[in-house]
């Protein structure tokens, strides 16, 4: 019995250790100077793209599931959380380096930046979810209400690759393939909510009739 | 005595004469040395033209700050040519033929239109410049180029009456650029100065870096420096050069004109519309490096404060 419970949740904390190593990883290799030129924008760009991957893998569990019956729902909890410390790690850079803790700039840019002011809402309508991300809140919480917090997760990702859009110079190669992966999951997503199948079905038979 | 060994011997000559103008050879670790054909035969044929008149080598326009090394310079690019990433340069620029070269020029009276490269070099009194650039994401290099003043061109040419602005080309060569094959920007890469600016003499041409030939990722064999203008007016490997009356097109400027402007000079004060200018990160402090407060003109107010007086830099951004 034991065992089993074991061996059930080791992987998922072997997972956490493995997906979190880049985080200490690359900082150090910062630190030795191993990121090129411009270590703080490497540093501040990596974690926040590893960020946007980690969010994306966690948005598209459910239609792996649904549409290829690949089952990683038991991951989806982690590898969220995941996205979270990465993106945790990405304003910490922004905050601690990249202004070098200055407030006067961080106010500036939350008035005026466009791309700034969309990843701070990102950020902040993430923090609901990865505090819900656990079992107590699970047992606590009215399942509706949680589902309801964790749908934010679409605002989320939305803010995100605006965030990464608006701070671009040109669309990039990566910044389409972002871009057409996040429209992906949401016209899925769209597709499985009740009031798209209701007004499907209404036109459906308004072209039968 | 054959030719090459007799171009050895006049560089071997006036190699220490170059060193003693040259100081960049206090800044780095690295050589002067002149080993290539265009630099031989430039240097070569320069030479009595640089000799007797060392002043025109004069260092005053080079910044006093220590230079980036060769390692940061040619591993850290934008040249969208090979790529949006800055490795990318260094990873497929090799691809570029550069030798040949030809320049063609327009909005000239003279027959001949079309130089080689070799041909353009000849009697320039080549030199450095330790220049500072800043770069329009809010980064900042210091370079110590080789080459001459763009001006020294401009005078050899016979230029059409009433040209009021210089506009440049880069080569268009989907073939040796992989860039080009994909539409991230309006190809070839145009940019282009008012005549006042171009006849400048902190305007440069660059044909080369810590002294040596000029690595392709960083624009060879033939580049603008601007060093007041944000970098992507510094426009690389350039095959054509007119002398016209009207503002050209410029590639950044037409791709987004709220976001860039033609003159797209160093300005702190003029925010780009969707970061801020005020500041600068310094290529080479590492990880914990500190932002350097940008300056107005790149910190080249006095030397080309006069072009713009009574401008309206908000505006004429």
């Amino acid at each position: 019995m034991t065992f089993s419970i074991l061996f059930k949740s080791l992987p998922v904390s072997l997972l956490y250790c493995i997906l979190l190593i880049p985080i200490p990883l690359y900082f150090y290799w910062g630190i030795v100077n191993q990121l090129g030129p411009d270590p703080l924008r490497l540093l501040e760009h990596k974690y926040g793209e590893l960020g946007l991957i980690f969010l994306l893998i966690t948005l598209s569990i459910s239609p792996l599931f649904k549409y290829a019956k690949i089952n990683l729902v038991r991951y989806r909890r982690c590898i969220g959380l995941v996205a979270f410390y990465y993106i945790v790690s990405h304003i910490c850079v922004y905050f601690f380096l990249d202004i070098g803790l200055s407030i006067d700039l961080l106010l500036s840019d939350l008035q005026k930046r466009y791309y700034i002011i969309a990843g701070f809402f990102a950020f902040i309508t993430l923090i609901p979810l990865a505090l819900t991300s656990n079992n107590f809140a699970l047992r606590k919480l009215n399942i509706k209400t949680w589902n309801k917090i964790h749908s934010f997760v679409y605002v989320a990702i939305m803010l995100s690759i605006f965030h990464f859009i608006l701070m671009s110079k040109t669309w990039t190669g990566e910044l389409y393939f972002y871009t057409g992966i996040t429209i992906l999951i949401l016209i899925l997503k769209i597709k499985s909510t009740k009031l798209y199948k209701k007004l499907s079905t209404y036109s459906n038979a308004d072209i039968s009739k | 005595m054959n030719r090459t060994t007799m171009m050895d011997e006049v560089v071997n000559i006036i190699g220490p004469y170059i060193l003693k103008i040259l100081k960049y050879s206090d800044v780095t670790p690295y050589n002067f040395y002149l080993n290539r054909r265009k630099f031989v035969e430039a240097l070569g044929l320069a030479s009595l033209a640089f000799v007797p008149t060392p002043t025109l080598a004069k260092q005053s326009y080079s910044t006093n700050a220590k230079p980036n090394t060769i390692e940061e310079i040619t591993n850290y690019n934008n040249f969208y040519e090979f790529g949006t990433s800055k490795t990318d340069p260094a990873k497929y620029a090799q691809s570029l033929t550069t030798d040949p070269w030809e320049i063609t020029f327009e909005g000239v009276s003279q027959n001949k239109k079309k130089f080689d490269l070799a041909e353009i070099l000849r009697g320039k009194a080549i030199q450095e410049r330790i220049y500072r650039l800043r770069c329009v994401e809010g980064w900042s290099m210091v370079i110590p180029w080789i080459g001459f003043p763009l001006r020294d061109l401009i005078d050899e040419l016979e230029l059409d009456n009433n040209a009021k602005f210089v506009a440049f080309e880069t080569v268009y060569r989907p073939t040796e650029m992989r860039g080009q094959k994909r539409a991230t920007l309006d190809w070839p890469y145009r940019e282009g100065l008012t005549i006042e600016e171009a006849l400048h003499p902190l305007t440069f041409i660059a044909i080369g870096l810590y002294g040596k030939e000029l690595p392709n990722q960083n624009g060879a064999p033939f580049r603008l420096v601007v060093p007041w203008k944000y970098g992507f007016k510094s426009i690389k490997s350039i095959t054509k050069i007119s002398f016209i009356k009207e503002q050209p097109y410029t590639t950044w400027s037409s791709e987004n004109p709220r976001e860039y402007g033609f003159y797209s000079n160093v300005n702190p004060n003029v925010d780009h519309p969707r970061w801020s200018q005020a500041t600068e990160r310094v290529i080479g402090e590492g990880l914990f490096g500190e932002r350097r407060k940008t300056e107005l003109f790149n910190g080249y107010i006095e030397e080309v404060g006069d072009l713009y007086k009574g401008m309206d830099l908000k505006k004429y951004y």
